[in-house]
């Protein structure tokens, strides 16, 4: 893929919040389409490298609502929250900027490069301050800075007590971004810092809205106990006291239609986003 | 003087006769020669004949001794020439008169007081000599039983050199062996775990009657602990018995790997192997110089069940494809080509990740997507390709299991479950009566044509969820074929959606 240079960054209006830094980067390389549009509204969601099913679907249930609010969800492109904000907003037909915490000519594999491709290809950008880092531990700190300059408001989805989350928290509020953080169980490590954050008021309290899935469906009684946690095909059977064959069977014509989904064997009810 | 005596060589599953051909010669100087291709096993046989004959009381002659074992190109090995070898030397040094009386065998493994060693390959000896008219087999007493399970021979079990040669001499007569008919197991045999004793996982013990009925391979996928491997135990024990000619073809692999315990007739129950990762591609598929059987072999027609699948060796996991798709293996080594059966059911077991917690409700993984995309790869396509059942062992919280006891929820037991795989058999039986199949799972595309009848619903819908997952074309008929088998459990004859509903639990999620 090429790339391109962009060292007059400070006469695109679009860019403009990047000056708020105290060091703002010289240059910005970027793979993808230019096009500064894309710059104008920004939310970063960003969180941990161990992101757990709770996070999943949170990300499910927020992104695509952003994306329909025309917005453009930055993220830092490291697996866990980032990797999966980013593919949730290609998924939802949305744009979306990674920042890369190395330099923009460093080679991706796996994963990495399809998602990279896909973000290119769908309107949106690779983007980082150097060309030829590479990736060591200093370089995503002050990779994260960008993430929260570029953002208007960030929304921490899942963090850890030493998250590289919290540097970028530090830094939106510093910038006086709005700085929002998911609330998580209290059993789960990696919701201790975000309801630390809310806990010491230095981040709001995202709620999200719940709606249920299938309003109509409530009738039956699979999506109705999966409307309150995700269960395995086991959980259900017992819960319901039915053979596990027929809930298996009702999971499926459920899963075609479109109103449950599956993941890693539990299942949950398909967020459908209204208009 | 020069003697005959019959006896035979086996390679892989087949059987040859060898003469064992002795003389005794009156001139040249004193020596004990054995010729044939003999292996360094039958070349020590020497010793053993010569000590074993002055222990049980008779003469060694000292004179120049050559036996060949003809035909002289065929490689033997094992130590069962040690008895025909002495019956000879004794025949040919005037101890004992010839046998005369139909065709005799002498096949065993002599101790050097004179005893009979439990020696394996018996049941070939025995199947090989019901060819002739009148023939009689005289074989160690410890491994006779494996022989009595063949009819129209006579099968004297020798208990030392000295009652053998009392009886050839007409002093003391050695019993024949009566002919037994083995009877398929009873179901009141006790199975090492019962589905009833596994907490939870009903979705699993279902998966393990599908698989028992349709011979379906499943794979199962959870965390550790979570009763993969108790699951996978429990399935011996719901699989229907062998029968009769099954047992037969089972028993003989066993016989010749000597694998068989003394004083067994025939097996009745379908084997269980559980090879350790460790195993190697010679271990798994079969080899060695005279190549014996591997796992895959001493699995036929039972079970295979390779705990934490991808631990064992990618060329390892790459031999099994061929037996799978063949039901048999070929092994090639300089002694020779051996064919051995190896129709297998597979039992895989993996965990999600190298950790083994990815997905589990309380404890974090700490592998990397990197790492547990390493781990899922080393399943090749082909491998999977052949895995019809997939299904999740999710960790099941333990105060569910002290709440939840055995009688709050509806739990199968391993009888109830052979019930139910007995009558889903006697159906394909039917289906299947001079095709030369067995089981679903054996269907290629046109038998699934020929005799899966989707509904037109079941047949929409099933097309409406393949566009939903992105099925493959055979995927496709891995679901028609796990519908069959659920269709079958209830003794349905079209195949319903409900039943292609179920069988889209089981796919693969890979």
């Amino acid at each position: 893929m090429d790339y391109q240079c962009l060292p007059g960054w400070k006469s695109i209006p679009e860019l403009s919040l990047l000056s708020d830094l105290p060091k703002p980067p010289k240059q910005i390389y970027y793979m993808g389409n230019f096009d500064p549009h894309i710059f104008s509204d920004c939310v970063a969601v960003i969180g941990t490298r161990r992101i757990t099913d709770y996070g999943r679907r949170v990300i499910e249930m927020m992104v695509p609502k952003l994306v329909y609010a025309k917005k453009t969800i930055v993220s830092g492109f490291m697996y866990g929250v980032d990797q999966y904000a980013h593919q949730t907003a290609i998924d939802a037909g949305g744009k979306t900027i990674a920042v890369l915490g190395w330099g923009i000519t460093y080679p991706l594999e796996g994963y990495d490069k399809k998602l990279a491709e896909r973000i290119t290809s769908s309107g949106g950008l690779l983007v980082s301050e150097w060309e030829k880092q590479k990736p060591t531990l200093w370089t995503f700190p002050v990779r994260n800075r960008i993430v929260a300059a570029f953002s208007k408001e960030v929304i921490v989805v899942e963090a850890a007590g030493k998250s590289g989350s919290l540097i970028t928290a530090t830094i939106a509020q510093k910038l006086k971004r709005m700085l929002w953080a998911v609330p998580g169980p209290v059993t789960s490590r990696v919701s201790s810092a975000t309801n630390r954050l809310i806990a010491d008021g230095v981040a709001r309290m995202w709620l999200g809205e719940y709606e249920s899935a299938t309003p109509v469906s409530h009738d039956n009684p699979i999506v109705a106990i999966l409307e309150d946690e995700p269960l395995t095909v086991n959980d259900i059977a017992r819960k319901l006291g039915k053979k596990v064959e027929e809930v298996g069977a009702q999971l499926s014509l459920l899963s075609v239609t479109g109103e449950v989904a599956e993941k890693d064997g539990k299942f949950h009810p398909a967020y459908v986003h209204k208009d | 003087m020069f003697i005959k005596i019959n006896s035979i060589a086996t390679i892989g599953l087949e059987t040859i006769p060898v003469d064992v051909e002795v003389d005794v010669a009156e001139k040249g100087f004193p020596g004990f020669t054995i010729v044939g291709l003999a292996s360094k096993a039958v070349e020590e046989a020497r010793e053993r004949v010569k000590t074993s004959m002055v222990n049980s009381g008779f003469d060694f002659p000292s004179k120049k001794i050559t036996v060949n074992l003809a035909p002289a190109d065929i490689p033997k090995d094992g130590a069962a020439y040690d008895l025909p070898i002495a019956i000879g030397v004794l025949v040919a040094s005037g101890q004992l008169e010839a046998p005369k009386k139909g065709t005799v065998y002498f096949f065993g493994e002599l101790s050097l007081d004179g005893q009979l060693r439990p020696t394996r390959g018996i049941l070939l000896l025995a199947l090989f000599a019901k060819k002739k008219k009148h023939a009689s087999i005289y074989v160690p007493k410890p491994s006779a039983p494996e022989a009595s399970v063949v009819s129209d021979i006579s099968v004297y079990p020798v208990e030392t050199l000295k009652t053998l040669v009392l009886h050839l001499n007409g002093t003391t007569a050695i019993r024949k062996l009566a002919h037994r008919i083995v009877e398929p197991e009873s179901d009141d045999t006790m199975w090492e775990s019962d589905l009833k004793d596994i907490a939870g996982q009903e979705q699993a013990k279902r998966a393990l009657v599908i698989a028992a009925s349709g011979g379906h391979n499943l794979l199962m996928w959870g965390p550790p602990g979570t009763g993969k491997t108790m699951l996978a135990r429990a399935l011996p024990g719901i699989l229907p018995p062998l029968t009769p000619a099954e047992a037969l073809e089972v028993t003989r692999i066993y016989s010749v790997s000597g694998l068989l315990s003394p004083g067994t007739a025939l097996l009745t129950k379908r084997p269980f192997r559980s090879p350790h990762h460790g195993v190697s591609a010679a271990g798994m598929i079969g080899g060695g110089s005279s190549p014996q059987p591997g796992e895959v072999s001493l699995a036929h027609l039972g079970v295979l069940f390779l705990d934490e699948m991808p631990e064992f060796p990618r060329s390892v996991l790459e031999g099994i494809r061929q037996p799978m798709e063949d039901g048999a293996v070929d092994i090639v080594r300089v002694s020779g080509h051996v064919h051995y059966p190896a129709s297998f059911t597979l039992i895989a077991a993996i965990n999600p990740c190298p950790c083994g917690y990815l997905g589990h409700p309380r404890r974090a993984c700490t592998c990397s997507p990197k790492q547990i995309a390493k781990y899922r790869h080393r399943l090749s396509g082909p491998i999977l390709d052949r895995i019809d059942l997939t299904v999740m062992v999710a960790p099941v919280e333990v105060e569910k299991l002290a709440m939840t006891g055995v009688s709050q929820i509806p739990t199968i037991t391993t009888s109830e479950a052979r019930i139910m795989v007995l009558k889903a058999r006697s159906i394909q039986t039917k289906r299947f009566l001079g095709t030369g199949l067995y089981t679903n799972s054996q269907m290629k595309n046109r038998e699934v044509k020929q005799m899966c009848h989707l509904t037109p619903e079941a047949e929409s819908f099933l097309k409406v969820a393949a566009e939903k997952f992105d099925f493959s074309a055979r995927s496709y008929m891995r679901i028609i074929k796990v519908s069959r088998t659920i269709a079958d459990l209830v003794g349905e004859t079209h195949i319903l959606p409900t039943h292609v509903a179920e069988a889209l639990q089981y796919k693969q999620f890979v």
